[in-house]
């Protein structure tokens, strides 16, 4: 298990914990959820997130690194 | 409230297209997260029947985590006849989810499956029947910009309005019951993208997403530098032909229903003490007026000072159609471009590394942009931040880095006469201003900030309906809310001109020892300070007819930069905010143009 901020792009995954963020559950991404990594900024920047295929969404490193997942294939 | 229906939904998926289209009252759309922050109403008759259509701001639950999302939940605890669930096809299942919240409250809800042209590029494909069948509730198939479904739309809402019945009430999770909806109704065959999110998904790669941003902030600017300037011929053409004349001729007539005799044009032309626009403001007015009455009579002086070669309604005129609207218009032709396309979010998530480092993030970027046209919207337009202090953060760094296009237009006219280099110096000037201002104000002011979270959406061709009636409408309150103003400016220039005061204040020690000695600027340079308090631009324009040298031209720059918002935006301040709020960036950008302006000059002249 890694933080979203050490995935690499990519890497597909499945969130396992997200802090307690009223936007991401309402964005949807939730325990259970299917992730890609799009791609990634240097100096800080956030990491950006296909969403169960659907849609993506730029998720902040200071709350990417907070959030746990697990890759998957 | 047995009269509205509700357009809800998810932010950026075509609400406020929907209203547009059925109330004809135009409401703003753009292709990113959170344009409606407030709701809008109008009046529509369906079968008869008379309602209250209101375009609610998007949200993404019935949990709100914004003020713009507080609306909505506010909005269904009120009740309505009838709820339109706008719901991205693309997108399904996480929309479904939000529609299942709505189902808790008992309102009829009728579902229209948006943005369908993009659910097929990307091979989305919805059984309709299936879905009307899971939700209990009517279903139909729209492309909103297109005007496709809006009919079917209104032809079932009219019976779902007479049998008034609630569809699936979903009271488990609505994340399960999306879910399982979804997989029921919808199949995705895999496609090749097309070249629309090929071109988004390369914008938003850092290569070459950034390579690919300087080059469109640097096509931005050369739009409104290149194509203000080239737009300024025609319009100034426009203006001295037509339009004054126009004018003229209109304010001739009604003086000849009171004069006995003929206006003498010669005398109109007369330049005895209107010989040049600084004399408007500096020269005596009863001094001048003394000169007229020897040759000719009050009704002369009266024409004069209205429609004379330094007039009131010529120079009004000719400062907001001739100087101002050509970068106007050349401005929002491009944003409108941006925001159309998707392509703010982009720039948002590209720099929200430097955007965090600065104590903000990358988000209030998009708010940024809407500043650069105007700052009551932006301000508005705020409500979408999740804490209070981000919301402060975007405000302090627009009341006081961020010149609106009338501005900016006054200011490409002063720059462009000097050299070419004044114009990126001022930018980058702006960006150094930007940042310190930023810095600063995230020691200040308390709280946090949220990181970053931000749905991106797909990158759309703008449609060109929809993209022209969003311009139009822009030109529209542009010439609405800038003409009055200026009159007013202006007129207030003259009486205080020709009263003596701007002279009294001129000559005040303490008045001359700021404008000319710590800001190095003429005496006179003190009417753009007063006027820029009315509307923005009114802090550069009066300079354009002074002869300033190159640093007093950059110096008056700076000074207009930094110095007040205009009057609406205090208003808006206030309103929004606390009195304090308001008065503190009064104080705040006063001292911030003049201790910056000063320090500028200072510091040059010691290289000079
Ligand atoms: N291709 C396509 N674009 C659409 C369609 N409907 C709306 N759009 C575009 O989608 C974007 C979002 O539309 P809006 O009406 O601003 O969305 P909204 O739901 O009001 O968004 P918020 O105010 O943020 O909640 C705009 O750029 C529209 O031009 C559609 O059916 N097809
Ligand atoms: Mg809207």
């Amino acid at each position: 298990m890694i933080n979203l901020y050490q995935a690499k792009k990519g890497q597909n995954l499945r969130v396992v914990s997200v802090p307690d963020i009223g936007l991401l559950q309402n964005l949807g991404l939730r325990e259970g959820t299917y992730v890609s990594v799009k791609n990634r900024y240097a100096l800080g920047g956030p990491v950006l997130l296909r969403v169960e295929k659907a849609f993506s969404v730029a998720v902040g490193k200071d709350i990417a690194t907070q959030i746990s997942v697990k890759e998957t294939v | 409230m047995s009269d509205r229906i509700l357009l809800m939904g998810n932010p950026n998926v075509g609400k406020s297209i929907f209203f547009t289209e059925l109330t004809g009252i135009h409401a703003m759309s753009s292709n990113y997260t959170g344009t409606t922050v407030n709701f809008m109403e109008g009046r529509i008759t369906i079968g008869g029947k008379e309602y209250t259509l209101i375009d609610v701001p998007g949200t993404y639950s019935m949990t709100p985590t914004s003020e713009a999302e507080a609306v909505a939940q506010k909005f269904m605890q009120e009740g309505a006849a009838a709820v339109i669930c706008v719901l991205d096809a693309s997108n399904l299942e996480r929309n479904l989810k939000l529609a299942m919240e709505l189902t808790r409250y008992n309102i009829p809800m009728i579902f229209t499956l948006n943005m369908m042209d993009v659910a097929a590029r990307h091979g989305v494909r919805i059984d309709i029947r299936q879905l009307e069948e899971q939700l209990k509730a009517p279903v139909v198939k729209s492309v909103a910009v297109k005007g496709k479904g809006l009919k079917e739309l209104i032809n079932r809402l009219e019976i779902l309005l007479k049998s008034a019945t609630c569809g699936r009430k979903c009271e488990g999770c609505p994340w399960a019951a999306a879910k399982e909806i979804c997989g029921r109704v919808s199949t995705q065959k895999s496609t090749s993208p097309g070249f629309l999110d090929k071109l988004g998904d390369a914008m938003l790669n850092p290569f070459p997403g950034l390579p690919i941003a300087i080059l469109v902030l640097a096509l931005l600017v050369a739009v409104v530098v290149f194509g203000g300037r080239g737009l300024r011929v025609p319009l100034i053409m426009l203006t001295d032909n037509l339009i004054i004349p126009a004018i003229r001729n209109a304010f001739e007539f009604v003086f000849a229903l009171f004069a006995s005799e003929p206006i003498s044009y010669s005398f109109l032309y007369y330049d005895n003490g209107f010989q040049t626009g600084t004399r408007l403001f500096y020269g005596n007015m009863w001094q001048t007026v003394g000169n007229y009455a020897a040759v000719g009579g009050i009704a002369d002086i009266l024409i004069n000072i209205l429609i004379g070669e330094y007039g009131i309604f010529v120079i009004s005129f000719q400062w907001i159609i001739a100087l101002i609207l050509p970068y106007v218009f050349a401005f929002y032709v491009g944003i409108t471009f941006l925001e159309d396309s998707g392509y703010l979010p982009r720039i948002s998530v590209l720099f929200d590394n430097i955007m965090r480092k600065l104590g903000v993030q990358g988000g209030s970027l998009i708010h940024v942009f809407l500043a650069l046209g105007c700052a009551v919207p932006a301000i508005l337009g705020s409500r979408t931040a999740t804490t209070k202090k981000e919301r402060l953060m975007i405000v302090t760094i627009v009341c006081f880095t961020i010149p609106c296009i009338s501005q900016i237009g006054a200011l490409i006219a002063l720059m462009s006469v000097f050299s070419w280099w004044m114009t990126p110096a001022m930018v980058l000037f702006t960006m150094l201003m930007f940042a310190t201002v930023a810095l600063i104000a995230s020691k200040l002011i308390k709280g946090s900030v949220d990181p970053l979270i931000l749905e991106v959406p797909n990158l759309l061709l703008p449609n060109p309906k929809t993209y022209l009636r969003k311009l139009a409408i822009r030109m529209k309150h542009f010439l609405k809310d800038a003409e009055f103003p200026m009159l007013i400016a202006v007129f207030i220039a003259a009486v205080l001109a020709g009263t003596g005061i701007i002279s009294a204040i001129a000559q005040n020690a303490a008045v001359q020892s700021i404008v000319s000695g710590w800001l190095g600027m003429p005496e006179e340079a003190v009417v753009a300070l007063i006027l820029g308090i009315v509307r923005r631009e009114m802090s550069v324009a009066p300079l354009l007819i002074l002869n300033l040298t190159y640093l007093q031209a950059f110096v008056a720059g700076v000074v207009s930069l930094l110095y007040l918002p205009c009057l609406s935006v205090f208003g808006i301040v206030a309103k929004e905010f606390k009195i304090k709020t308001a008065v503190l960036i009064f104080v705040g950008t006063i001292v911030a143009a003049i201790f910056i302006g000063g320090m500028v000059n200072q510091i040059a002249r010691l290289f000079m």
